[in-house]
């Protein structure tokens, strides 16, 4: 079987973690590296956290550290959500790699430029790094077969009433993604916020009783008592969906629309806007995520943690 | 009966047209007057046609004009749903009736003053002559009860992706509307996407015989063809549906919210910008409508046209 080639890009995050955890267990992808972006915290902490998620789960692959900072305005970090280091809760083992001595970005382009085939993307954090890989590197476009992100909503925000996190952090570099022609899957708020998990769900994964299994349960127990505290009704593994969409499409209701990115305003700056009517008359640039079957995403999540059994020391 | 003193806000408009026959049926409100804006088509027609559907229906109301249009921007116009005219092309006879030379704010206050704070505003144009009104009169906001607008969205828009029709026309003027003080009901296009008539029912309106249900099944027709060939199930009642929530919402579900417009950026000019669903929340100055039971907003528009 050919696996589907991916660089994993992110900004751990529990739900990012939890997201590589997905990919590293399927049969289905093969990932050639793992890069970091500033978002859910520091470039730091984010780095940080990759490296110690990749050792948790054996993932050796080259991994590189991104940029400091969105590529206009500031860094807006998440502390509320993940806590202090980005990735709150169990304890985690300390990284066993270094990080290659060259840019998140760079990497990218040395992966794409050495692939034989066109590789996927999967960004779950702010999109600084992909729009950086576009900007810099417009000839490596094609070599890229897919970007399958975590970010936006059609419907509402979440971090402002307009937008959701990712995309506010760094609206220029999703407008750039959002216009670069590539095959865009969008897993949004519309759906994320569907793909809850609730106790009995990480029980369940508890009882794996792996080292990995063990942590992604404390890693939702920390998620889910902040979603709680907010409101919400579970804990929403936001991240998950975008690999979900690799390897298990089929649990997922999806539609295609044109989506512009708002990068200005009062309050809708980061704001992703899905031209539903088609008063623009514009071909569709997306294929936005708005519908999962709750029960199978658990079921995938926790078949993913039970892969680690097999290679628990 | 303790009537409700009501303004009637509008930019008629073939659902304008539809509204006013209707809140003229309705006996919980003293329908104070109506007084126009330029919207759906420029003043001078907004203003005949809400005259001549008076006469059609023999109602003895005010009118007053307002603004002719926006406050800081170039009047954008909806012919392309309501017609030239904007009442899909026909003519009703002529008024003899000739407008005073109050303008829509300067009576808006007269009355508010009047009114002593139960005054109700029901808007379903550009919000101009409540932008206007607020600018001008300090004191308004304490004078006035409530505002029912039609106009907005949570979800999705419709002159732009971003952006419903009225809000998008007058963006600074809605937002000085939200930021009055005075609490806004917003029957945005979430609701009155669902405030649907069908071909069928349309024809059962004017298969009531009288001549103003006649004249609601012709002047439809228009609007109902545009909905059915961009695929929607039917021609949404938008501003009707705002007076029938403002008469009574037991068959609505509404939710307290915050609201801003957004006047800045250039894909999201005249967004409704609504904090109901995310983790970030504003403070709570609109209730939002976002639900009505269908069948039984047929049967009461169907009710109230069988009066005539």
């Amino acid at each position: 079987m050919t696996k589907i080639p991916v660089i994993l890009d992110g900004d751990p995050g529990h739900d990012d973690a939890i997201a590589w955890m997905l990919a590293n267990s399927s049969s289905l992808l093969n990932i050639r590296a793992c890069t970091s972006v500033c978002g859910n915290q520091t470039i730091e902490k984010t780095s940080y956290n990759a490296m110690r998620i990749m050792k948790l789960i054996n993932l050796n692959v080259p991994f590189a550290i991104g940029r400091k900072k969105p590529l206009l305005g500031e860094p807006i970090i998440a502390p509320d959500v993940h806590g202090e280091s980005g990735l709150d809760g169990p304890v985690l083992p300390e990284p066993a790699i270094t990080p290659e001595p060259i840019d998140a970005v760079e990497l990218m382009a040395k992966i794409l430029q050495e692939s034989d085939e066109p590789v996927t993307l999967v960004p779950t954090g702010p999109l600084t790094n992909i729009a950086a890989l576009l900007i810099l590197y417009p000839e490596l476009k094609s070599k890229i077969a897919h970007i399958s992100l975590m970010g936006g909503g059609i419907f509402f925000g979440n971090w402002t009433p307009a937008a959701e996190f990712n995309i506010l952090v760094d609206p220029e570099a999703a407008d750039t993604v959002f216009r670069s022609g590539l095959p865009i899957t969008m897993a949004g708020l519309d759906v994320t916020e569907k793909a809850l998990i609730f106790p009995e769900d990480f029980e369940r994964i508890r009882a794996l009783n792996n080292p990995v299994a063990k942590v992604v349960a404390e890693w939702l127990g920390f998620f889910y008592q902040f979603h709680r505290a907010k409101g919400y009704e579970g804990a929403p593994l936001h991240d998950a969906v975008a690999v979900t969409a690799l390897i298990r499409p089929e649990i997922l209701t999806t539609r295609n629309y044109y989506i512009q990115v708002e990068t200005k305003g009062d309050f809708c700056r980061g704001m992703t806007i899905a031209d539903h009517f088609g008063v623009l008359h514009q071909p569709e640039n997306a294929t936005v995520i708005l519908g999962i079957d709750r029960l199978a995403f658990v079921d995938l999540i926790v078949e993913a943690a039970a892969t680690y059994g097999e290679v628990a020391e | 009966m303790n009537q409700i003193p009501v303004i009637f806000d509008c930019d008629t408009g073939v659902d304008d047209a539809i509204a006013i026959m209707l809140i003229n049926k309705l006996p919980d409100f003293n329908l104070l007057a109506l007084t126009t804006v330029a919207g759906n088509v420029e003043l001078e027609k907004t203003t005949k046609n809400t005259l001549r559907v008076l006469e059609l229906i023999g109602a003895e109301i005010p009118v007053y004009r307002g603004a002719n249009k926006p406050i800081f921007r170039d009047h954008v116009k909806a012919a392309y749903i309501h017609g030239e005219n904007g009442l899909g092309g026909i003519e009703l006879p002529q008024t003899k009736y000739e407008v005073p030379g109050i303008t829509a704010w300067d009576y808006i206050y007269q009355e508010a003053v009047k009114w002593q704070g139960e005054l109700e505003i029901i808007a379903v144009g550009p919000l101009t002559n409540l932008g206007l009104a607020f600018v001008k009169y300090k004191k308004l906001p304490e004078l006035i009860k409530r505002i029912v607008i039609m106009g907005g969205s949570a979800s999705i828009g419709n002159i732009t992706p971003a952006a419903e029709f009225n809000i998008y026309v007058d963006p600074e003027a809605a937002d000085i509307v939200f930021c009055s003080g005075v609490p806004v009901y917003m029957c945005g296009l979430d609701m009155t996407m669902k405030a649907y008539l069908t071909a069928e029912e349309i024809s059962r309106v004017g298969a009531l015989g009288s001549r103003p249900a006649k004249f609601f099944r012709d002047v439809a027709q228009g609007p109902l063809n545009f909905s059915l060939g961009v695929g929607l199930p039917g021609m949404s009642l938008h501003d009707p549906a705002a007076v029938l929530y403002a008469n009574d919402p037991s068959i609505f579900e509404i939710h307290q919210v915050g609201i801003r417009v957004e006047t800045k950026g250039p894909l999201t000019i005249g967004r409704t910008v609504t904090d109901l669903y995310s983790d970030a929340q504003w403070e709570k100055n609109a209730f939002i409508v976002t639900d009505i039971d269908r069948n039984a907003f047929f049967e009461r528009v169907l009710g109230l046209m069988s009066e005539y």
